[in-house]
């Protein structure tokens, strides 16, 4: 999204805004498209070469334009990354391949539990959001809208290329969909 | 000095206090300075005064603006009592004296607590604030064109130098306050403080790593601060030169180790490369 950012350089420029909760924000959001760019990778790994490639590959290039986003907000807002960034990368590699060993569904029905995930917690982040300001926080709420409205584009493309159909989905997408909660909760606070 | 029995001067605190505030909506009313000069006695807290003050934390609580809140005048005292910690230390006699200078009783020292946990504390913040000010300016100077930009190494180099010059009037006693900061109670307070400091720095440095870099750098500069404030306690030499040459080598160091770092896993690369072409080939 063309979003322009304020350089808010120092602590005082970022006064007004209400630190914890945007810190919170972009770090758990800055960890969860990082923890998808490493999903996407295992799945090309394993997948790449399918027919499904193509499909991965494009939801991938959309999942580093957002990494690159964030990057840029954390920068910005002078938020530190989540540490256990070293951790996701590897889980979320292992998650990728393992779910696209289990075949083109089970790559699938991962992506399904994951941009739910996903997007619910989008869409809670930008209720807090307007609870707090929507005015203040503008820029910020634009960028989230965008993002899971993509998300929300991803998990449909999932189920358009029989992400039900995949072994143990109900099974699957719970257990995904724990560890993604598990995640969240983790990076926003260490 | 004259002695005032406790009633007259727990007056005269009050009537400096509210003295304080009617000067201060003066303040705000004609916003000059030129007022001051117009009252006769107790010129100490008038020449404090500068309009209003930002507090601590940076909300000011549910106070007018007119009123000087509980915060602030702890401030005014703490930086007050500055003056006299070479000769008392970090001790509440230096509160004392302090809030002497500013008209108020000695008890005021009350206030706080026996063993100078905040007047140190006060001390690194502001010292920490003036190194914000600092490289704030440094780069607007860059920025509009005045002045080279830093290469990192001379960057990190000339702050930490100049946060650590702030000690050089203190530093008889650093010892003393360093000894005081690490007690259990101060350790939140005072950690909070040394790191939002060097993440000042690095942020100055132009540090923009939003990966597992972002720690090793703060880590490595919270290394390099922490070694050269204790060898500066322990040089004697002319103008600390010794401190200055140690912190240019574990600068150095750093520099390196990030180098290293990069070629060990170029090097890492390279060998993976060669084991998958050593494992296709054998599988042919």
């Amino acid at each position: 999204g063309g979003v322009s950012l304020r350089r808010c350089s120092t602590r005082e420029g970022l006064q007004g805004v209400n630190r914890p909760v945007v810190e919170r924000i972009i770090r758990v959001d800055h960890a969860g498209e990082y923890g998808a760019n490493r999903i996407y990778a295992g799945q090309m790994a394993v997948l790449g070469r399918s027919s499904v490639g193509p499909v991965i590959q494009q939801m991938w290039n959309q999942e580093k334009d957002h990494l690159k986003k964030f990057n840029e907000l954390m920068v910005a807002y002078r938020v530190r990354p989540t540490v256990l960034l070293p951790f996701w990368n590897v889980a979320g590699f292992v998650l990728g391949a393992g779910s696209a060993l289990l075949g083109k569904k089970g790559a699938m029905a991962c992506t399904v539990a994951v941009e739910e995930s996903i997007s619910d917690h989008y869409n809670s982040q930008i209720r807090t959001l307007m609870e707090e300001d929507p005015e203040k926080y503008k820029e910020l709420l634009q960028v989230i809208k965008q993002f899971r409205d993509d998300e929300r584009e991803h998990h449909d493309i999932g189920l358009e290329h029989d992400a039900e159909a995949a072994p143990a989905y109900s099974v699957l997408k719970t257990a995904i969909q724990l560890g993604c909660k598990a995640a969240i909760f983790l990076s926003e606070r260490i | 000095r004259c002695q005032l029995s406790p009633p007259h001067r727990a007056l005269q605190a009050s009537a400096v206090l509210r003295r304080v505030s009617d000067e201060q909506k003066e303040t705000l009313a004609s916003s000059s300075q030129q007022q001051f000069d117009s009252h006769p006695t107790d010129h100490q807290p008038e020449q404090e005064l500068q309009g209003p003050r930002p507090s601590y934390t940076g909300q000011g609580g549910q106070e007018s603006e007119d009123y000087e809140s509980e915060e602030q005048l702890q401030h005014r005292i703490l930086t007050a009592a500055l003056e006299f910690v070479p000769e008392h230390g970090w001790t509440a006699e230096a509160i004392a004296e302090g809030a002497k200078t500013l008209g108020l009783s000695a008890a005021a020292a009350g206030m706080f607590h026996n063993d100078g946990s905040e007047l140190i504390l006060h001390f690194v913040s502001q010292c920490n604030t003036k190194l914000s000010e600092l490289l704030e300016q440094e780069q607007k100077l860059v920025q509009l064109g005045e002045a080279e930009k830093k290469p990192t190494d001379q960057f990190l180099r000339d702050a930490v130098q100049a946060r650590l010059r702030m000690l050089i009037p203190y530093i008889e006693k650093w010892p003393q306050a360093l000894s005081i900061l690490l007690l259990p109670h101060n350790i939140p307070s005072s950690l909070n403080l040394l790191t939002s400091m060097i993440d000042d720095i690095w942020h100055y440095a132009g540090d923009q790593s939003t990966d597992f870099n972002w720690y090793t750098r703060r880590a490595v500069l919270t290394g390099i601060y922490n070694t050269t404030e204790l060898v500066m306690m322990q040089d004697s030499s002319p103008d600390f030169e010794d401190t200055w040459r140690f912190l240019e080598n574990r600068v150095a160091d750093a520099m390196n180790m990030g180098n290293t770092a990069n070629q060990v896993q170029s090097t890492g690369e390279a060998v993976v490369q060669g084991l998958m072409g050593a494992a296709v080939t054998v599988s042919n």
